[in-house]
């Protein structure tokens, strides 16, 4: 009789778990009242630290805004680029607005959303060894980010013109990338047009100039979730759309940029192209 | 939706949200890229066991510095394993390629990682070796002495032999933990197995499956070195250890 009991009583407990089990990932944020959002903080200007130590740029506007849609607080979470997909398959994160392309390999893995941002990979190097053409890349010492699609990219333009890779170097994040072409360890960074731009402001980089960009490649990318979770995926979008309608886009972009977002780059966001 | 697998009826599958855990594992992928895993271990293999070899050598000569009565030589073993033990790793090699590099010395990334690990190896096995040497009773060098053998000789023919069977053991587990830590040649773009996994996750994002995959591949890697280095030991001691 008790074991009996005993049965019924985990069934029905089973039973109530399953009904739980509907809730998706936009019904838990919504019930925990918080959004954990990644973002990788030493990407300037689309997210670092500011001066106060706090979380800043374009990515973190994003995942404010995200946050005060849905009505729940925004928790930032710092990633490096390689920690974006464990975040999310491990529950940490719900969704990371880290400039993530959205290669058709990836999308294997990962849940995109639409493309919220265009970027150009762009070369960075002493003004002195006078890169005119990425060909010029071809005798010099090259570096870029681990784990990123412009280390992707230059690979695969260095096989293709037969340069080998004994000239590249990756390095673990984008600060030591920079760290190692400030010391001279490479002649050259692969980055972002954004990230550089950002860069060749500063004072320790008044020597540097930024060279050509990575022909042929537009560096389309997208929110990501887990791949699963559609629903969580379908607001995210519409989340999108919204923030070039009601001009936060526009907002965000004046903030990091100084100036009005590129209107080719608000109409490729709309065509989601 | 449509791919979702849930596990509803399972209580111990259950993340917060009460869902089943709903990844599914592509193996395909790390498959297609082994002979790039298989590289990165080699190049693994090939940086501990130089990294070993030579911090026994520089562990030897310190040991005896260390006990030589001559200051300098003390004061030098001494500050070399008291910085080797007592800082991270991750610092040592982080030193050795941004740190030099600072001071405008270029290492390369596998150059860098080879000599952090020498550095803290040597500094370890100092030590270990120390201990060895200070278990051989002195009255057997007086006696080689009388024998008319120079300190070479003592060295070369009666203590060395029995100390490195007395810290063979100890010195096996720095051999492991020299391979488990080259593992941060990641932080320097070393292409050994964790930077190359690193790097074709980032292609696929099946992060998961890479890094089990590279999980196991060290486990063999140590156990391989485990299991030779005892069957080293059987030839070398005859069972006498």
């Amino acid at each position: 009789m008790m074991r009996k009991l005993a049965t019924s009583l985990v069934l029905s407990c089973i039973a109530f778990t399953s009904v739980n089990a509907t809730a998706d990932q936009l019904d838990t944020v919504i019930q925990r009242g918080t959004l954990n959002c990644g973002v990788v903080l030493d990407f300037p200007p689309m997210g670092y630290f500011d001066g106060n130590n706090q979380p800043a740029g374009f990515d973190v506007g994003y995942c404010n805004d995200l946050a005060a849609a849905l009505g729940v607080e925004s928790n930032i979470l710092n990633l490096t680029w390689g920690d974006r997909i464990p975040s999310l398959i491990s529950g940490k994160t719900d969704v990371v607005i880290g400039s993530t392309s959205d290669t058709l390999e990836r999308a294997k893995s990962v849940g995109f959303t639409y493309p919220y941002f265009v970027f150009k990979f762009q070369v960075i190097a002493p003004k002195n060894k006078n890169i005119q053409s990425f060909d010029d890349l071809k005798n010099l010492k090259v570096g870029a980010a681990l784990g990123t699609t412009y280390e992707t990219e230059y690979l695969a333009y260095a096989e293709k013109k037969g340069w080998g890779t004994d000239n590249y170097t990756a390095f673990k994040s984008e600060n030591d990338a920079y760290l190692g072409l400030y010391q001279g360890k490479v002649d050259a960074v692969i980055s972002t047009n954004t990230n550089i731009a950002t860069k060749l402001q500063s004072a320790e980089f008044k020597d540097f100039a930024a060279g050509p960009f990575v022909p042929n490649y537009d560096d389309v990318v997208g929110l990501i979730a887990k791949r699963s979770e559609g629903a969580w995926i379908s607001y995210l979008n519409l989340f999108l759309v919204h923030q070039i309608r009601d001009g936060n886009m526009n907002t965000h972009y004046n903030k990091h940029f100084g100036s009005d977002a590129p209107a080719d780059l608000i109409q490729s966001l709309r065509d989601n192209k | 939706m449509g791919a979702l697998i849930k596990h509803p009826s399972d209580p111990f599958l259950t993340t917060e949200s009460g869902q089943g855990m709903d990844y599914e594992f592509h193996w395909n992928v790390v498959f297609q890229n082994m002979p790039e895993l298989l590289n990165g271990a080699f190049v693994t293999l090939h940086v501990s066991v130089l990294a070993m070899l030579l911090g026994i050598v520089i562990a030897i000569l310190l040991a005896i510095a260390k006990m030589n009565n001559s200051k300098p030589y003390c004061y030098i073993a001494t500050t070399w394993v008291e910085i080797a033990r007592n800082t991270p790793a991750l610092f040592q090699i982080y030193m050795a390629y941004f740190g030099l590099g600072a001071l405008g010395i270029h290492l390369s990334p596998y150059v860098a990682v080879l000599s952090a690990l020498v550095f803290i190896n040597a500094g370890y096995l100092t030590e270990t070796f120390r201990g060895g040497f200070q278990s051989i009773p002195n009255t057997q060098y007086s006696a080689s002495k009388s024998l008319g053998m120079t300190s070479i000789q003592v060295y070369r023919y009666i203590i060395l032999p029995q100390m490195l069977r007395r810290i063979y053991h100890p010195m096996t587990n720095q051999f492991v933990w020299s391979i488990l830590m080259s593992s941060l040649g990641i932080l320097v773009g070393m292409g050994e197995l964790s930077g190359t996994t690193q790097r074709l996750q980032s292609l696929s994002f099946r992060t998961l499956e890479f890094f089990m995959v590279a999980a196991v591949m060290y486990f063999i890697i140590t156990k391989l070195v485990l299991i030779s280095s005892s069957l080293l030991s059987r030839k070398l001691f005859k069972g006498e250890i």
